[in-house]
């Protein structure tokens, strides 16, 4: 429970991060961070399939592509928030937390859950249908990123 | 496998919940489309994050790792075809921000 506390914790300071930095480029570290913190709870949970997923396809491919064009377009710090509307926002926010709070009846039972992924990624038989679905996501994405390569180098005149 | 008791289920959607809200804020605050590919990585995060009370439940497992599986995909997809579409932006207009897009969308 510290444990996750404490990851969930820096995932929401680091996703704060992003908020509040003015340049593109930290705001994508600091993203860049957030998910891999939310991995993280994954791991911690031994979901280490979705784990390796989201590091690698998520935060691996996209995330660095995201972070070599927040380093391009770096230069735009101007944000637009308007100060006039944060009392409307946190009077809102407010009420609707306390009202939620209000209206929710407090949970009467605590009870532990198991976690099954044992049936999904087998270890005794071959895996064909998870191992099927993520080479077909896997080469949709693929090729979407080769049609992004092409725009990226100047095939849109054609 | 390790359980989870209903305090980590809770401290998971709050957060989940956190991680969504500063993406929408800085979804509404960003003036460049930069900072909006940003905030929707972000929002994508926070799914990723509500989806792990989805794996406790024992006979739903299997749904929930082809849920991720399949949302991780697609979401990568989708951030795929806005970096193209900020690419064909900043070539059209040479400009990245969301004020240079002109046709579509309403005008506040």
């Amino acid at each position: 429970m510290l444990l996750l506390s404490a990851l969930v914790g820096a995932a929401v300071l680091f996703s704060l991060g992003v908020l509040l930095s003015k340049d593109n480029f930290y705001a994508s570290l600091f993203m860049s961070i957030t998910l891999v913190f939310v991995a993280s709870v994954y791991a911690l949970f031994d979901l280490q399939p979705v784990f390796v997923l989201i590091v690698f396809i998520f935060v691996g491919a996209i995330g660095i592509v995201t972070v070599a064009l927040a380093a391009t377009y770096r230069a735009a710090p101007e944000r637009q928030f308007s100060w006039v509307w944060t009392l409307p926002v946190v009077i809102t926010a407010f009420v609707i937390g306390f009202s939620i709070y209000r209206l929710t009846p407090q949970s009467a039972y605590s009870s532990t859950f198991e976690f099954e992924l044992i049936n999904f990624i087998s270890a005794t038989e071959p895996i064909t249908e998870p191992l099927l679905l993520i080479l077909f996501l896997m080469s949709l994405v693929v090729l979407l990123l080769l049609s992004v390569l092409k725009i990226g180098i100047g095939g849109t005149e054609s | 496998m390790p359980a989870i008791d209903i305090m980590s289920v809770s401290v998971i959607y709050a957060t989940s919940f956190a991680i969504l809200l500063v993406g929408y804020l800085a979804a509404i605050s960003s003036k460049d489309v930069i900072r909006l590919l940003i905030s929707l990585e972000l929002m994508f995060g926070a799914v990723f994050m509500a989806l792990i009370p989805l794996f406790s439940v024992a006979f739903l497992a299997n749904t929930a790792f082809g849920i991720a599986i399949i949302t991780i995909f697609t979401s990568s997809g989708e951030l795929l075809v806005l970096i193209s579409a900020i690419t064909i932006l900043d070539k059209q207009k040479k400009d990245i921000h969301t004020s240079a897009i002109t046709i579509g969308g309403d005008r506040v």
